[in-house]
């Protein structure tokens, strides 16, 4: 026998669009979002906090002796390394596995808004990343003795590196279709980011021409905003930074929308 | 739904053309489904059942033509295409992180439906389709067919105007089988548009209204079970089971055209030459060709086939 009649949800009348259920369906995502991480994101959050740890004390283990200006050059870097792995790496590999799976067309077809599913993925990728930001803290002050200075700027500087990161990536994992490609440009990046892009280093050890191109993109200025809110003193660039990263934000924000919104 | 409530809900296809490179995958398709009917969409592989679905629900934009559902254009207005209409696709749903009775709640949830009307259709459809045994189980550990139907539960908590259903009893047991169909009617007596794409043939003779057939982008037939089943009346069906590994033997010029999947030879022969059909398929047998045969009134697989006969017969004949 088929079910009674007691319980049916009937369709919608029409179309409902508007702020009430763009709320609802934000509060819907990021619960489905944290469920399907539910096996993996006590892992991703460990590991997000181990590789940062990782940075922090490695260097320790390179040089006998660590000045207090590099032990914080690095540790105020490494928050931006946590922010950025988790939104512009894992968001595209997870989107690459839910292709390979076939799941991918079935979350496409969810009645929920390209933006609200966009804020929701954002959510979960800073929450996935916070901890991490706060550990690599945590162990830097206690192993070097930090003169940290935590302003508030740490807000904006945290929200709009995780988000640059995040829609950058899931612009890119929404426009490239073949999940191999995927796992290969997320592993370029991490090689980017680490080896090319002046967050854990100084910009002067990077010839001039290098450091000429990094202007253009936004990992570098994360960096300089990062530290700008983590230490006090003078720190030169602040404004063009944000402008910079604002910038990229506003771009990646419309390519995801773009690459999300897209029929072929 | 009262019918007042469906009036109005009519999903309209008009003349819908997608080209995937110099392939048509849908030729100026036209098709018509009212609110509250169990429409089938039957054809081989290629045939363009998928792409039809996928423009409807957003994922593609036809080169020209019309989807409509009411009074929405689906294809102008995908945000609308994805609220009036619930999708179970082929694939498995993504929740091996999910319990099972969580996978549904949620699913209630985003297609907007209110959290104590999410609670008891979810119960009551865990009880219909007899998961109860599993609802606190993650998907990581659910068979493939309770995935399956946990699948149909999360398309159709909050139904749509039209429910598309993409072989929705694949890898499903018997019994829950016949559960899923009960299921699939109610949705129909509840006002909503089935749409079932199928290439199961005779699963689908008994459980839609109507049903159309694509081949190569077109819709080559069109109609209830019992219309396009009518030019095969005086037919039979003849079904010989092989021998593992023996070649297709000739067929009598009498005989229609064979199909064969696997050791299974199934061919069409008239009322008339059913005492020649019985004579053929016993010699069969005695020359250790074939080990079973059945003779029967022709079924809608048969005007498939007759309708298809020049199209691949390959995976034509789905799970029976």
């Amino acid at each position: 026998m088929a079910s009674s009649d007691a319980a049916l949800i009937l369709p919608p009348g029409g179309v409902e669009r508007g702020i009430g259920r763009s709320g609802r369906d934000f509060v819907s995502m990021v619960r489905w979002h944290l469920a399907s991480l539910r096996m993996w994101l006590v892992t991703i959050v460990i590991v997000q906090a181990l590789s940062g740890v990782g940075f922090v004390l490695g260097i320790s283990l390179f040089f006998h002796h660590i000045p207090q200006s590099a032990a914080l050059f690095v540790t105020t870097g490494v928050p931006v390394i946590n922010l950025l792995i988790v939104g512009l790496v894992l968001g595209p590999q997870l989107v690459a596995n839910q292709r390979t799976a076939g799941s991918y067309e079935y979350l496409q077809t969810l009645p929920v808004s390209r933006s609200v599913t966009a804020a929701a993925w954002y959510t979960v990728c800073l929450l996935c990343g916070l901890p991490a930001v706060v550990v690599s803290l945590v162990v830097g002050q206690l192993r070097y003795d930090l003169p940290l200075h935590i302003s508030l700027m740490i807000v904006p500087a945290v929200l709009l590196t995780s988000f640059a990161g995040t829609m950058l990536g899931y612009a890119l994992a929404h426009a490239i279709t073949r999940p191999m490609v995927t796992l290969l440009i997320t592993q370029m990046l991490i090689f980017i980011v680490f080896g090319f892009a002046p967050i854990l280093f100084p910009l002067q050890r990077m010839p001039a021409w290098l450091a000429d191109v990094n202007w253009w993109f936004p990992f570098r200025h994360m960096a300089v905003v990062m530290r700008a809110a983590l230490t006090s003193g003078p720190n030169p660039g602040v404004s063009t930074a944000y402008a910079v990263i604002g910038v990229w934000t506003v771009v990646a924000a419309a390519l995801a929308g773009w690459m999300l919104g897209r029929r072929p | 739904m009262s019918k007042t409530a469906s009036d109005g809900w009519t999903f309209r296809v008009d003349n819908l053309v997608k080209h995937f490179g110099t392939v048509a995958a849908n030729d100026g398709i036209t098709l018509r489904v009212e609110p509250g009917e169990v429409y089938g969409l039957l054809g081989p592989n290629g045939a363009g059942k998928s792409t039809l679905v996928k423009q409807t629900i957003g994922l593609l934009k036809p080169a020209s033509g019309r989807i409509t559902l009411g009074s929405f254009d689906l294809v102008a207005d995908p945000d609308a295409a994805r609220q009036l209409c619930s999708y179970l696709p082929q694939a498995q749903m993504p929740i091996d992180s999910f319990r099972l009775r969580e996978a549904i709640e949620l699913s209630g949830r985003i297609r907007g439906a209110e959290m104590g009307q999410v609670r008891r259709r979810t119960a009551e459809l865990i009880e219909a389709l007899q998961l109860g045994e599993w609802s606190k189980t993650l998907g990581s550990r659910l068979s493939g067919g309770v995935k399956r139907l946990v699948g149909f539960c999360m398309a159709t908590i909050s139904p749509g105007h039209l429910v598309i259903l993409d072989e929705p009893t694949n890898d499903v047991d018997p019994l829950r089988r016949r559960l899923l169909w009960d299921e699939i009617r109610a949705l129909g007596a509840q006002g909503c548009s089935v749409l079932l794409v199928t290439h199961n043939v005779l699963e689908a003779e008994k459980a839609v209204d109507r049903l159309a057939l694509i081949a190569n982008g077109r819709l080559v037939a069109e109609g209830t079970p019992s219309s396009l089943k009518a030019a095969d009346r005086t037919q039979m069906r003849l079904q010989v089971m092989l021998v593992p590994g023996v070649e297709t033997p000739a067929l009598p010029a009498w005989s229609g055209p064979p199909v064969r999947v696997g050791n299974n030879l199934v061919t069409t022969i008239a009322e008339a030459d059913a005492p020649s059909g019985i004579s053929w398929a016993a010699g069969l047998i005695d020359a250790g060709v074939a080990e079973e045969y059945a003779l029967g009134a022709a079924s809608l697989e048969d005007a498939y086939i007759r309708l298809t006969s020049d199209i691949p017969t390959d995976g034509l004949h789905g799970e029976q």
